[in-house]
């Protein structure tokens, strides 16, 4: 897939990972990587940018396995920024979809 | 690339920023360490898989500098945000320095031209005193009228240049989300 087109994706993953429950950094990684080959180490910069900018509020929390954990939790105004997002995106993929399956047909 | 090598790397790439914001990003990268070995996974593997630190310092300390700008807008912290974002990549080089020496360009020019036209009178009298055979009233007057209109640009280009560098910020911010990294092997 396309590098820029990715690098937006990746900040949407993020968030909609958040909406249901808190995770921590490691998760949050291992459940993209999952479903999209990523470069791991650009999930670090994403969440300190989007935490900076309000998105998400951290706390550590004891691990019953190993050291604390940093957890990221969504704020009201993250959660606004994820609506956004995910309206956009529905627009973006029916659009690309509709013309896809128009070029298709006409083959 | 083990956990101690990956750490130095990203460690070294992050020197520019202060040693809080440095050991707080390095405290995740640690974590993440911690939790991946684990699951049985080994250092190697872990490192690979991150991919570049130098890489991933870049996109940090670019965060970081945008952040700055946003908090003061001082010369000296836009300077450094640009040349942040510009060492994400070479295709940023070409999108972030081109519109970047236009802009600055184009301020300086309208400052200097507004400065000019206030200057205007002083110069004439300036003139006029050398020349005291050349003196036109209607040409002080008009040079006072350019003047004037001087005064007018300097305030205009006052709240340009606020517009033009919360602008260009939000670009620098744009470039930081959407180009360049979080693919592997770019």
């Amino acid at each position: 897939m396309n590098v820029q087109f990715k690098k937006g994706v990746l900040e949407l993953c993020v968030l909609v990972l958040l909406d249901k429950q808190d995770r921590y950094g490691y998760e949050l990684v291992q459940k993209i990587s999952d479903q999209i080959q990523i470069s791991e180490g650009s999930v670090y910069p994403l969440l300190r940018r989007l935490t900076k900018e309000g998105y998400f509020t951290t706390y550590l929390k004891e691990s019953s396995e190993g050291p604390s954990r940093k957890y990221y939790a969504l704020t009201e105004e993250g959660r606004k920024y994820l609506q956004d997002l995910l309206d956009d995106w529905e627009r973006f993929t029916s659009g690309v979809n509709q013309l896809i399956k128009e070029g298709v047909r006409d083959e | 690339m083990n956990k101690e090598q990956f750490l130095a790397k990203l460690d070294n790439a992050l020197k520019r920023l202060p040693s809080a914001e440095r050991e707080d990003i390095l405290q995740d990268f640690r974590e993440h360490f911690e939790i991946g070995l684990g699951e049985g996974k080994n250092e190697e593997e872990i490192a690979e898989s991150l991919g570049a630190p130098q890489q991933i310092g870049k996109e940090m300390v670019a965060a970081y500098r945008i952040e700055k700008v946003e908090e003061t807008a001082t010369t000296g912290n836009i300077f450094r945000a640009v040349w942040a974002v510009i060492g994400l990549g070479f295709f940023n080089l070409l999108i972030v320095l081109a519109p970047f020496v236009a802009l600055v360009a184009f301020v300086i020019s309208g400052w200097a031209l507004g400065v000019s036209l206030v200057l205007n009178p002083i110069f004439y009298l300036l003139n006029v005193a050398i020349y005291p055979e050349l003196f036109e009233l209607y040409q002080l007057f008009f040079t006072i009228g350019l003047a004037g209109v001087g005064i007018f640009m300097i305030i205009g280009m006052y709240y340009v240049t606020r517009w033009i560098i919360k602008g260009f910020v939000r670009y620098l911010q744009f470039n930081v989300k959407m180009v360049k990294g979080g693919l592997k092997h770019a």
